[in-house]
């Protein structure tokens, strides 16, 4: 178990730092510039590893520089996907009146069918890059919040926090200074796989043409090969590639939260 | 049996949650609600037309009768009126959602199956090599975007080798009637379900898997295994009533998944559903339409959400012989 989780977690590092080396400098991977104009549809070379688009942009470099926007949308929202969950998580663990509404907002987003409302939400309030951050936010934080909700009531259970609360230490102060520390190791995979979800939201809806076209995303780029005739044109690698992009991604994401999730059972043991 | 209500509860709020976004979003929002009741850009109409709208629309009277009239409009079925297309929404939907219940029911049946059946076979055989395999192959195909296997079968299936359509639901000149009819929507309809249950077997394969695993250690398994009852039998008479309410919740659960699964698939092979009237809708900036389909499909929701509840109710021998007896 050991030796298999440590080398999921290399592979999913090994693919992370290449991803997120082409976040941060695009120009090791290519040479071209993002709207260096060729003749369009060329056929993959040495020169363009995919080929030019209908515009006669290199594929290959649009791909490199959307690793930027797509990974950007991914964490951030997952990050803001953390804290609405830890915060209704450890509300709803409460008794009381707090625990009990907690509990209902959490049940009530658990049923929402997400992609519909979504789209919705983010054609009334526009789709830029920070409005889906939180829209994708605010629809992906009930699976944490239970998560957390779970935990908050078994570590409440044990001998230090019930001796907390025989000393007379303030709620908040148990919640923010026990239990809060004690939550690390669900945040972290629930962060790597909430990566995974808030990525696959945001290439769908940018797929679908909701996307934010300033920063365009894996999504947004097939979504544009789809529209503008990659199939006529059997320029496959086109519509293919980014999607394997983000399958990767994933991929290393869920190796990653893996290695967490094996190394808190041993640890458990 | 209170869990049940809660859930029939909860189900109901979130409607009521959905109906009153719905009713405040264009009434909160900065900008004029007539724009987005009617859809047209402020600039572009005159005085009288924004006058006129407006007093059609009622947005003249008070916050609570402008409510109990959207209300109204639920009750009756119209679901409001899209300027756009001219036409009662109501009607719009009525048009389109036969074509996505074709796609998603098929799917969430066959994707429930695929879950059961695989997730029952493994979840009993746990860390074996084959349970190992299956995990590792659906975990992959679980981080595959649904358009991306949309994709990958249309080059392959109908672009290499010609063997299915790739766009809508029928060939031309097929009606109703013509012989060949069924065939030839069966064939039309292939792709999307196939695409579709291949997006979401994978979470629900999880899940069963998961749950299967857990029981095998019960004792109840260990006792028919030390009987030298047959794997099938374990399975099918032992475990399976088991785990039949998570099932059940789960199918309820992947309707409202796949309705969502199909919004992308519709846009892909160029079916006229839902999903496309929901596309078109949010480009023509189609406000009441957009807002007709998300309160139909969270009805959807509810419905299947309460018929699995009841379901649940219906096969708990806890509930059926009273609670005294459990």
């Amino acid at each position: 178990m050991r030796k298999r989780s440590l080398s999921a977690l290399i592979l999913g590092l090994i693919l992370l730092a290449a991803f997120l080396l082409a976040a941060l400098f695009p120009t090791l991977f290519t040479s071209h510039e993002l709207k260096q104009a060729f003749p369009a549809w060329l056929p993959p070379s040495h020169i363009h590893p995919l080929g030019t688009n209908a515009l006669g942009y290199d594929i290959f470099t649009e791909l490199v520089y959307g690793t930027r926007d797509t990974l950007f949308i991914g964490v951030m929202s997952s990050i803001m996907t953390l804290v609405l969950g830890a915060l209704f998580g450890t509300l709803a663990a409460e008794r009381g009146a707090i625990g009990s509404a907690a509990n209902a907002v959490i049940n009530v987003f658990v049923l929402l069918p997400r992609l519909i409302t979504l789209i919705v939400l983010s054609s009334f309030l526009g789709s830029s890059q920070w409005n889906l951050i939180a829209l994708i936010a605010v629809f992906s934080w009930v699976g944490t919040a239970r998560a957390v909700r779970a935990q908050v009531i078994h570590l409440s259970a044990h001998p230090f926090i019930e001796n907390c609360v025989i000393q007379g230490y303030h709620r908040g102060h148990i919640v923010l200074r026990h239990l809060l520390p004690n939550l690390s190791d669900i945040l972290l995979s629930r962060f790597l796989l909430g990566v995974n979800s808030c990525i696959m939201m945001e290439s769908t809806l940018s797929f679908l043409g909701f996307g934010d076209l300033y920063h365009p995303t894996w999504g947004t780029m097939i979504n544009f090969a789809y529209k503008r005739g990659a199939f006529l044109r059997q320029a496959y690698n086109y519509l293919v590639t980014p999607g394997i992009c983000i399958m990767l991604l994933s991929l290393s994401f869920y190796f990653i939260s893996m290695y967490v999730s094996a190394r808190r059972e041993s640890i458990g043991e | 049996m209170k869990k049940y209500l809660r859930n029939l509860f909860n189900a109901l709020a979130c409607f009521l949650i959905v109906i009153i976004l719905n009713f405040a979003l264009p009434r909160l929002l900065p900008g004029d609600p007539v724009a987005y009741l009617t859809g047209f850009a402020e600039e572009e109409m005159t005085g009288a037309q924004v006058e006129h709208y407006r007093s059609a629309l009622h947005l003249d009277e008070s916050l609570p009768r402008q409510f109990a009239r959207y209300l109204r409009s639920l009750l009756d079925g119209t679901l409001g009126y899209s300027y756009k297309k001219e036409a009662p929404v109501s009607s719009l939907i009525r048009g389109r959602i036969g074509y996505t219940l074709q796609i998603t029911l098929p799917a969430v049946v066959l994707s429930a199956m695929i879950g059961l059946f695989w997730g029952l076979h493994c979840g009993y055989r746990k860390d074996s090599p084959g349970d190992r395999f299956s995990n590792a192959l659906l975990i992959v195909l679980n981080t595959v975007p649904s358009f991306l296997i949309a994709l990958v079968l249309i080059i392959a299936l109908c672009f290499r080798r010609r063997i299915f359509p790739y766009t809508g639901v029928s060939s031309a000149g097929m009606a109703p009637g013509v012989p060949g009819f069924l065939a030839d929507r069966l064939l039309h309809l292939a792709l999307p379900v196939f695409t579709l249950t291949l997006a979401a077997a994978p979470s629900r394969y999880l899940l069963m898997r998961n749950t299967a695993a857990r029981i095998a250690d019960e004792k109840y398994v260990l006792y028919a295994k030390q009987r030298g009852l047959s794997p099938k039998r374990i399975q099918f008479s032992y475990m399976l009533k088991n785990i039949a309410q998570p099932f059940i919740t789960m199918l309820g659960m992947s309707v409202s998944l796949c309705i969502g699964g199909s919004l992308v698939i519709e846009n892909i092979f160029s079916i006229g559903g839902m999903g496309k009237l929901l596309t078109d809708a949010v480009y023509t900036l189609d406000y009441p339409l957009m807002q007709g389909i998300l309160f139909v499909t969270t009805l959807i929701m509810v419905i299947s959400i309460i018929a699995t509840d009841l379901l649940c109710i219906a096969i708990d021998p806890k509930v059926r012989l009273g609670e005294s007896h459990a």
